[in-house]
């Protein structure tokens, strides 16, 4: 792997040390090392001048918000140094990021949802004497601000009734009114839209006119394209290169980004698809919170591994759970098998034969403080062999267990052990073996490998493909490229809530071509993407 | 880029698995009992700083409940209550729903049963089952209120258990107070049951005074034993359980979440009625003013001690009846107020619900063990 | 029907009203101040009771009120900041770390008193005191008014002042604007460097002292005695107040109010044959059923997000 990071635009690490105001932010030999022994950033020297809009991208985990984390004093390096304002310095907390002129506008924004837009933009430091606050001081001030800076607000609006560009532009006063010199946008336009990233932009060219240096994190290349002067490209936690904007291209961007230098080889067999078994048509969904989906349509057919690529946050999610049955569609058709499963509840769907191991076992996978043998019966703990007449037997879900450890190779001293004590890797064995168990006719399998070490990654694969070699249709969901091109016999990707790609031969593909799908660079037209699903005429119309 | 080979290492062996089981049982166990004795021993302070004499307390309250055998039966009357109760907000606080509705469950199942058990004339058998069923019945529509609420609309169950503790308990006292009561009494009560609505005094059984035990307790171990399986072999159990674990683990397992948090209350809610009926046909044998006292709340105490086990309620429930019991023997023989008691109970909850403590021990022991080994394997 | 208009409009009654309230207001405010700060204080039942029992004791044997009011306040506030600790330090549950002091409180009280005064029920047999009323000069002459206002408690004067104070605490301080960042969104609180921890002691403080004073009024305002148990769930029908009044201090003076005056109706209407009990359970029932009406509209507006998310 890839461990220096030094790549074509990117200068000696000398000069980042020796600064003297001419850098305004800067991590020197900076590696991030967690506890559980991943090792999110790798030696990664990068330094930003005052007055520069500087974008950071790379695919999901490639580093760039623990990097940013750093900087604003959410995370310390493990080793090497962060320099702010020309210095080494040492940052226990966002306070003294604060402090140093350092501010962060996060994805999730931090906001206090009753007060007024003033009120958030002041707290902390509000202004007025004696304990009291001078509303119409905050006011003013949040007015002034919004007016130099250019970022429209109502500052009298209450923060949970205004929209969520003006919710972002609140955060960026916030930043501004605590005199940021450096001003960290993670991912800001995911939840923009068109319009409210176009005014984004132009005030925050106007703050960098202004000496602001801007730290800006985006997967979306044309607005990279557009806002930032240099970029710099992350992957597997290590700095790729920094190039001027002007030289880049979207092409060239995606092809620093994507990729990896480990091949994962996977032996599988060609896959024998059979009759369809899953059959999607016109599925969108209405999503309050989070990604909408729209014009979904494909099959899944037994036999066949079918993945969903995607930048993550782009539907994945949604899609699996509408699937799993824990969301409801607005509208459109679901079968699997001959069963219409669009109006079920969770029951219904398993009944109907789907398996579902979700993306986050810690929040819904599993219940980590019962026991193994407890946690791989949520689905059939209500009928023979585990229970009759209305009674559970502890011994038949025992027995049960240690089948199933055996079988999956679960490595635990009991099946009594709470799931808690478990490892990634070994956790989601639990969860695998309890979904694949079930028998499915459908297996939705959703980031399975993420937070596992190599040795179950291995294992798992080798089960998905088992799965699908007895006869499963398998919808495989990841974030990760390589294991999907490794894995699927057939690839969809997904952006915005759509489809934009279809692959139905993944042999020559590669993971360059499919992230400029991926990135938005190039999408297929609906004839290729529907091209050989039968009309959704069988579906009932009422 | 997804992963990196974790560091974490599996521990394999099953015989260090079971030597960390028991460790932490012991652990569990010795917090428990330290848990009582730091209670206790500030129960000794308090009364040294206030001019008592805490040993010859002590040994009032510690022995006497077992001196004679009226006072045993008190105890395990007392007891017979407590821990259906304790039983009642077990059964919900297993799905996390802090339901603080025993004392409405419990007036409303005294109710229901007082009137059958005065009112309808039934055969002999049927004159004891049917206002215990009646009982059950009203505890569970009362826990089905706030249940629902909970389970449908997403209402507080704390408020809604309250408010309803509120309105049963004052609707409860209109009707001692006026169209229950005897009529020409001028002490405030109810007729008396019919003598075949009577649970058999132990005293029948045993031939020795026992007090107002009766055959409730036999009913309250039974109890205790049923919800125990209810919990840990039914399918309904196991859905309780994993919704309290965790609801959405619950709900992606296709457990029907809300209907077992409804379960959950209405269940609780008939045991709590049971302890009504327990106390009407039981000990006082007619209605009488609050007649459920501060029970209902101590249900709660002893649930929390036996982490809602319903088999360690009934240990629980036994003893803290066995300090209430002892308490009012301490204040007959000595000047310590009975109150005491309370307070040393209330210092265990508060011990019990800092949750840090235990732990932080455990931890620490851990730690300890752990180092040991490695510098045995070290060779 | 006219009988009972006839109670409801006398002076009388309006007087009544001011004073049962009292003690839910001042509650209710110590109830709201730690649920805007992110703990929900259902102690509040315990630290009236210890405020009460406190404050008799103190001024019986001092001979001063004024000294016994502020013991019992003071011990309310240690028991807030020892709910505070609780919850903070040592990761215990608000709810049943309440349950706890509250039973602490009862049964404390208790001891105290019997073995103070080796009297079971209360402290009848010491000579306490009440605090002073208050009469603004020139009220007293106004009709109904005056007969309303004249001579209240000066701890009802308090209560009824709490409400505008408690909301001016709450949006026009520095002290409340963080309090209620705090309790509403810690992060974001913490993000821009508040001490989230000092603000909620700080506040379980105020809370505790507010559920002082109104302790303090019923042992030492219209009575000069503590009677055990004197408290008879007022702390948590406050705490109903509280959600009812929407977690807002002019929504919470409301209720409170309500509740105030339910309960007055309630004594006036027993002379009347009308069952008492019967008619002070009408607040209760309307709390249950704004709770279900708000948690109704609440799920149909989607923001619960499902049953799950809403545990």
């Amino acid at each position: 792997m890839n461990e220096s990071g030094n790549g074509p635009g990117n200068r000696p690490r000398g000069e980042a040390a020796g600064v003297d105001g001419s850098v305004a932010v800067a991590a020197c030999a900076v590696t991030k090392t967690y506890a559980n022994g991943v090792r999110a950033v790798r030696g990664v020297d990068l330094e930003v001048p005052p007055g520069e809009i500087r974008a950071v991208v790379g695919e999901n985990g490639a580093g760039k918000s623990t990097l940013m984390k750093m900087f604003y004093g959410l995370e310390q390096p493990t080793s090497g140094e962060i320099i702010v304002g020309g210095r080494s310095r040492t940052l226990r907390g966002p306070a003294s990021a604060i402090a140093l002129g350092v501010g962060m506008v996060h994805q999730n924004l931090m906001l206090v949802p009753s007060f007024t837009v003033a009120q958030n933009v002041v707290l902390g430091v509000e202004p007025g004497r004696r304990g009291l606050v001078d509303a119409r001081a905050a006011v003013e001030t949040t007015a002034r601000l919004a007016a130099e800076s250019g970022l429209a607000v109502d500052p009298k609006a209450r923060v949970d009734e205004v929209s969520v560009g003006m919710r972002q532009r609140t955060e960026i006063l916030k930043a501004l009114h605590r005199k940021a010199r450096v001003l960290i946008l993670d991912e800001p336009t995911a939840v923009l839209t068109p319009q409210e990233t176009e005014d984004l932009f132009a005030a925050v060219r106007r703050l960098r006119d202004g000496g602001m240096t801007v730290l800006f994190i985006s997967h979306k290349l044309r607005e990279v394209r557009e806002i930032s002067d240099k970029v710099s490209v992350m992957r597997a936690g290590s700095l790729v290169g920094t190039v001027a904007t002007a030289d880049a291209t979207e092409r060239s961007l995606a092809a620093m980004m994507v990729g990896r230098d480990l091949s994962l080889d996977v032996g599988r067999t060609p896959a024998r698809p059979t009759e369809v078994t899953l059959r999607v048509r016109d599925l969108a969904y209405e999503a309050a919170t989070g990604q909408s989906l729209s014009e979904i349509a494909f099959d899944v057919a037994a036999g066949e591994v079918v993945g969903v690529a995607g930048i993550e946050g782009n539907g994945q999610s949604e899609l699996a759970e509408i699937l799993a049955g824990l969301r409801r569609p607005t509208v459109g058709s679901i079968r699997v098998g001959g069963t219409d499963t669009a109006g079920l509840d969770v029951a219904g769907h398993r009944r109907a034969g789907i398996g579902y191991v979700p993306e986050d076992r810690l929040h819904n996978g599993a219940a980590l403080d019962e026991s193994i043998a407890d946690n791989l019966v949520v689905d059939r703990h209500d009928r023979p062999p585990l229970a009759r007449r209305g009674v559970l037997h502890p011994r038949a879900v025992r027995a049960h267990a240690e089948r199933l450890i055996d079988e999956y190779a679960i490595r635990t001293p009991d099946p009594s052990v709470p799931v808690r004590s478990l490892s990634g890797g070994n956790m989601q064995k639990v969860i695998v073996a309890r979904e694949l168990s079930a028998g499915p006719r459908l297996l939705i399998a959703s980031q399975v490998t993420r937070g596992v070490d190599i040795g179950a990654m291995r294992f798992m694969y080798e089960r998905l493909v088992a799965a699908r070699d007895a006869g499963a249709a398998v919808l495989l969901i990841s974030a990760d490229l390589t294991e999907l091109l490794a894995l699927s016999d057939r690839l969809l990707v997904l952006k915005d809530g759509r489809l934009v790609g279809r692959f139905d031969d993944t042999a020559a593909l590669t993971e360059k071509h499919v992230g400029l799908y991926m990135l938005g660079v190039e999408h297929h037209d609906r004839e290729q993407l529907v091209a050989g699903l039968d009309d959704a005429g069988e579906a009932p119309a009422a | 880029m997804t992963t990196a080979p974790t560091t974490r290492v599996e521990r394999e062996d099953r015989r260090e698995y079971r030597a960390t089981r028991r460790r932490d049982l012991a652990v569990d166990l010795s917090m428990t009992l330290a848990t009582i004795l730091a209670a206790l021993a500030i129960g000794f302070l308090v009364m040294l700083l206030t001019g008592n004499d805490p040993v010859q307390a002590y040994e009032a309250m510690l022995t006497g409940p077992l001196d004679r055998s009226f006072r045993v039966g008190r105890w395990l009357e007392d007891a017979t209550t407590l821990t259906l109760l304790g039983l009642s907000v077990a059964i919900p606080f297993r799905a996390r729903q802090i339901s603080l509705g025993a004392e409405s469950q419990v007036y409303a199942g005294a109710l229901a049963a007082a009137t059958v058990a005065i009112f309808l004339p039934l055969p002999p058998v049927a004159a004891v089952v049917v206002p215990m069923v009646a009982a059950a019945t009203a505890g569970a529509g009362m826990g089905f209120v706030p249940g629902a609420m909970k389970a449908r609309l997403g209402a507080n169950e704390i408020v809604a258990t309250l408010m309803l503790n509120a309105i049963v308990v004052r609707v409860y006292d209109y009707l001692v107070n006026g169209p229950l009561k005897e009529p020409g009494s001028s002490a405030v009560h109810s007729k008396s049951i019919q003598q075949d609505s009577v649970l058999t005094p132990l005293t029948e059984w045993f031939g020795i005074p026992l007090g107002r035990a009766n055959v409730g307790l036999f009913l309250m171990l039974l109890t205790a034993v049923a919800l125990w399986l209810l919990i840990t072999r039914t399918p309904l159990g196991y859905r309780i359980r994993m919704t309290g674990s965790n609801p959405d683990f619950a709900e992606y397992g296709g457990i029907r979440v809300p209907r077992a948090i409804e379960w959950s209350f209405v269940i609780g809610g008939a045991v709590a009625g049971l302890a009504g009926a327990h106390l009407v046909q039981g000990v006082y044998g007619r209605l009488e003013p609050g007649l459920a006292g501060s029970l209902a709340f101590e249900g709660i105490v002893v649930a929390l001690l036996a982490r809602n086990n319903p088999l360690v309620v009934v240990v629980a429930g036994l003893f803290y009846s066995y300090l209430r019991a002892g308490g009012d023997i301490m204040e007959q023989q000595t000047d310590v107020g009975t109150e005491i008691v309370v307070v040393i109970q209330a210092v265990i909850v508060l011990l019990v619900t800092a949750q840090a403590l235990p732990d932080l021990l455990k931890r620490r022991i851990a730690r300890r063990q752990r180092r040991q080994p490695i510098q045995g394997d070290a060779r | 029907m006219s009988a009972v208009l006839d109670v409801v409009l006398s002076s009388a009654f309006l007087a009544a009203v001011l004073r049962i309230a009292t003690p839910y207001l001042l509650a209710a405010f110590g109830g709201l101040v730690a649920e805007r700060a992110g703990i929900s204080n259902i102690a509040l039942e315990g630290q009236m009771l210890a405020a009460a029992c406190m404050g008799a004791l103190v001024a019986g044997y001092s001979g001063s009120v004024a000294l016994g009011a502020l013991c019992g306040v003071a011990l309310a506030v240690l028991l807030g900041l020892l709910l505070a600790a609780l919850r903070l330090e040592l990761g215990a549950d608000a709810i049943i770390a309440g349950i706890g002091l509250n039973l602490l409180a009862s049964g404390g009280t208790a001891y105290a008193v019997y073995t103070l005064l080796d009297d079971k029920g209360g402290t009848s047999g010491l000579k306490s005191g009440s605090l002073p009323t208050v009469t603004l000069p020139g009220v007293e002459s106004i009709p109904l008014v005056g007969d309303v206002l004249s001579g209240q408690n000066m701890i009802t004067w308090l209560a009824f002042l709490a409400a505008p104070l408690v909301a001016w605490l709450f949006y026009r301080t520095r002290f409340g604007f963080h309090l209620r960042a705090v309790g509403e969104t810690p992060d974001a609180a913490e993000s821009v460097g508040i001490p989230v921890r000092r603000v909620q002691y700080t506040g379980l403080a105020l809370s505790g002292a507010l559920a002082g004073a109104a302790g303090v009024f019923l042992s030492m305002g219209y009575v000069s005695f503590f009677v055990r148990d004197m408290t008879a769930g007022r702390g948590f029908i406050a705490l109903a107040a509280v959600f009812l009044g929407g977690l807002r201090p002019w929504g919470v003076f409301l209720a409170a109010l309500g509740f105030g005056a339910a309960e007055a109706l309630a004594v006036q209407l027993g002379t009347l044959d009308v069952p008492p009990q019967l008619v002070s359970t009408i607040p209760y029932a309307m709390t249950l059923v704004a709770l279900a009406l708000y948690a109704w509209r609440r799920k149909r507006r989607g923001l619960a997000g499902g049953v799950a998310a809403s545990l």
